[in-house]
C-alpha cells in the first residue's frame, strides 16, 4: 500500500470544500440527534420508567453518539466519495500528483471519521444541554476518540460499497438493508436482552452492537462484557476493511 | 537533445482488445511532440501511461530514465497534465484550486502564493481568482487547468486535447501559452485531432490508428512526402472519372475517389490545374495540401497511384 503523510492534503482539500457547506451541515447534524434525543430520549422515555437504575436519555445517549458518528461517516464516504470520483473528477486530477490513489482513498476515509466526530460531538453537546454528562472528563475525551475510530470503521466499510457501486441507487441496498436494521438490532434504543438466542447471535455479529457497548461502557463507566473482545473485534474489522477498501477502490480509480 | 522518453513495444490492454499495440517513440527534451489520431486511436492510453496513471502491460516506457509508473512519485512531481475533461475542483475557487494542488506537490504556502500570483497572470485569469469554477467560461476553465499544470513548475508537460470545444479566441489563446511554455525549456507532449493544432504547435507528430503508430515525422515534411504540396479537388459524378482521367496521361499525380469528390495530389499542380480548366469543369478546388489529407489517407482513405 502506498501511503504517506499526504494523506493529510486529501483531508485538507476537503476541509477546504466543506467550508461551503458548514452551516448546512451543522445544522443537520444538530437536528438529527435532536430528533432522536427528544422522540425516543424523552417522548418515549416518559413511559419507560427506570432503565437499570437510570432515566431512558442516559441509556440512550450512549448508544445515540455512536450510530450518529457511524451514520456521519457512512454518508461521507458513500455519497460525498462517489460525487467526488464519478461527478466532480476529483479522484482523477488527484492521481496524476504525487498523491497516489491509496491516499486519496484513506484521506476520504480519514475526512469521514472527522464528520462522524462532529456529529458524535455536537449528539454530546446536546445531551450535556439535556442533563446528560459522561460519568467523567477523561470518559468524555475517551468517547471522542472512539468516535474518530467508529468513522473510520464504518467508513471504510462504506468504501468498500463505493469502490463496486455503478450509481447512487447501489447505496440503497447497503443503507436499507445493512445501516438501518442494525440502527435497530444493536442495543441502541433498547438491550438485547430479550432477543431470542438467534437473534442475539445476529447482534453478536453486527459491529454497531460492540460500538455501542463500548461506547456505553466508555460514557457511564459501568463495566460491560468482554470489553476488551469487543475492542479486538473492532480494531480487526476496521483493519480488514481499511484494506480491503484501498484495495478495492484502486481497482476502480486506476486503469 | 537527450531523449526524455522512450517507449518500446509498449502495448496497453484491456481484456482482449490491445487499445495501445505495441509502439515505439523517443521523446527528446525540449521539443514539442504531437500524438495524432482519431477518437479511439490510442493517444490518451499512451499518454496516461506516460505521466504514470495508467499501468503499462508491456514493453518498456521510460522518462528521463526512470521506468514509468503507478507510484513513481519522482516522475509524477515534474509532470504536469493538463487533462482533456474538465477536472477542477468546483467545491473551490480558483485560487483555492491551485492553492491545493501546490500541496498536493509539498509546495509551501508562500511559495505557492508567489506561483498562483503568476500563474494566474500567465493565464489572464487574474480577475478571477475568488471565483467559483461554475463562473468561468470554457476557455477560461481550460486556462486554469493550463495554470494548475504549471504549478510544480513541471520538466514535462503533458496536454491531452487542450483545446476541444473552443472558439477560435480561445484556442489562440491557449495555443500560444502553450508555446511560450517550450520556448522557455519544458518537454511538450500534445495529443490533438486538430491537424492545424499540430502544425501550429508540433516539432514532430506520430499519426496513431488503432493503437498503432503509422508515421512519424515533421509536420511540414509528413505532408510532403506522403501527399505532396498541392490538392486539386473536383467535384463530378463518378462516370466522369474514365473522361477526367484518360486527359490527364503523362501527368504525376496520384488521385482518389471518395464519394462526390475526386481529389489529385500533386507536387506541383500547375500542369494539372491547366489540363483541368481545358476540361472546363464547373466545379473545381486548388488548395495546399495540408496534415489533414495525410491524416485521411493514413487512417481511413485508400490511395490509388
Amino acid at each position: 500500500m502506498s501511503l504517506s503523510y499526504r494523506i493529510a492534503y486529501v483531508f485538507l482539500r476537503n476541509l477546504y470544500s466543506y467550508k461551503r457547506f458548514v452551516v448546512p451541515t451543522f445544522l443537520v447534524s444538530l437536528i438529527e440527534p435532536l430528533f432522536y434525543l427528544v422522540t425516543f430520549g424523552v417522548g418515549m422515555g416518559a413511559y419507560m420508567g427506570a432503565f437499570g437504575g437510570q432515566p431512558y436519555l442516559n441509556f440512550l445517549v450512549p448508544g445515540v453518539l455512536a450510530s450518529a458518528a457511524m451514520m456521519a461517516a457512512s454518508f461521507e464516504c458513500l455519497y460525498g466519495t462517489f460525487v467526488k470520483i464519478v461527478h466532480e473528477k476529483v479522484y482523477d486530477s488527484l492521481v496524476a500528483t504525487p498523491v497516489s490513489a491509496d491516499e486519496a482513498v484513506a484521506g476520504d476515509i480519514a475526512w469521514g471519521s472527522f464528520r462522524g466526530l462532529i456529529s458524535g460531538t455536537l449528539m454530546m453537546v446536546v445531551a450535556l444541554f439535556m442533563g446528560v454528562a459522561p460519568a467523567s472528563i477523561w470518559r468524555a475525551a475517551l468517547l471522542l476518540v472512539f468516535m474518530v475510530f467508529v468513522g473510520v470503521l464504518f467508513g471504510a466499510l462504506a468504501m468498500i460499497i463505493t469502490s463496486i457501486a455503478p450509481s447512487f441507487d447501489f447505496f440503497s441496498y447497503y443503507t436499507e438493508l445493512v445501516v438501518t436494521p442494525m440502527l435497530f438490532f444493536s442495543g441502541v434504543f433498547f438491550p438485547l436482552d430479550n432477543f431470542p438466542g438467534w437473534m442475539k447471535g445476529v447482534a453478536q455479529a453486527l459491529p454497531l452492537t460492540h460500538a455501542v457497548a463500548i461506547s456505553r461502557a466508555l460514557f457511564t463507566g459501568q463495566s460491560v462484557t468482554g470489553l476488551w473482545w469487543r475492542i479486538l473485534f473492532l480494531a480487526v474489522l476496521a483493519a480488514a476493511a481499511f484494506t480491503v477498501s484501498i484495495r478495492m477502490m484502486r481497482k476502480r480509480l486506476i486503469k | 537533445m537527450a531523449v526524455l522518453v522512450q517507449a518500446s513495444g509498449l502495448t496497453k490492454k484491456y481484456g482482449d482488445f490491445a487499445a495501445v499495440a505495441g509502439i515505439d517513440f523517443e521523446i527528446r527534451e525540449g521539443e514539442c511532440f504531437g500524438f495524432l489520431g482519431p477518437n479511439g486511436a490510442g493517444k490518451t492510453t499512451t499518454v496516461r501511461m506516460i505521466h504514470c496513471v495508467s499501468p503499462i502491460t508491456a514493453g518498456t516506457l521510460t522518462v528521463g530514465g526512470l521506468a514509468s509508473g503507478i507510484n513513481n512519485r519522482a516522475l509524477k512531481k515534474i509532470t504536469g497534465v493538463i487533462p482533456q475533461e474538465i477536472n477542477l475542483d468546483i467545491d473551490l475557487t480558483v485560487e483555492e484550486n491551485l492553492l491545493i494542488f501546490a500541496r498536493f506537490f509539498d509546495i509551501r504556502r508562500r511559495e505557492a502564493k508567489a506561483r498562483i500570483a503568476e500563474l494566474l497572470r500567465f493565464a489572464e485569469l487574474e480577475a478571477k481568482a475568488g471565483s467559483k469554477i461554475s463562473e468561468l467560461s470554457t476557455g477560461m476553465k481550460r486556462r486554469l487547468l493550463i495554470a494548475r499544470a504549471l504549478i510544480n513548475r513541471p520538466r514535462l508537460i503533458v496536454a491531452d486535447e487542450p483545446t476541444t470545444g473552443l472558439d477560435p479566441q480561445a484556442r489562440h489563446l491557449i495555443w500560444q501559452r502553450l508555446r511560450q511554455l517550450k520556448t522557455q525549456g519544458a518537454t511538450l507532449i500534445l495529443t490533438t485531432q486538430y491537424m492545424e493544432e499540430a502544425q501550429q504547435l508540433c516539432d514532430r507528430i506520430v499519426v496513431m490508428h488503432q493503437g498503432r503508430i503509422l508515421k512519424e515525422g515533421i509536420p511540414g515534411r509528413l505532408v510532403e512526402d506522403e501527399i505532396g504540396r498541392e490538392v486539386v479537388e473536383v467535384r463530378t459524378p463518378a462516370e466522369d472519372d474514365a473522361r477526367i482521367l484518360a486527359s490527364l496521361a503523362g501527368l504525376d499525380c496520384a488521385h482518389e475517389r471518395v464519394g462526390d469528390t475526386l481529389y489529385f495530389y500533386c507536387r506541383e499542380g500547375h500542369g494539372l490545374r491547366q489540363r483541368l480548366l481545358d476540361l472546363d469543369l464547373p466545379n473545381m478546388l486548388n488548395r495546399p495540401a495540408t496534415l489533414e489529407d495525410v491524416f485521411l489517407k493514413l487512417t481511413g482513405r485508400s490511395l490509388h497511384e
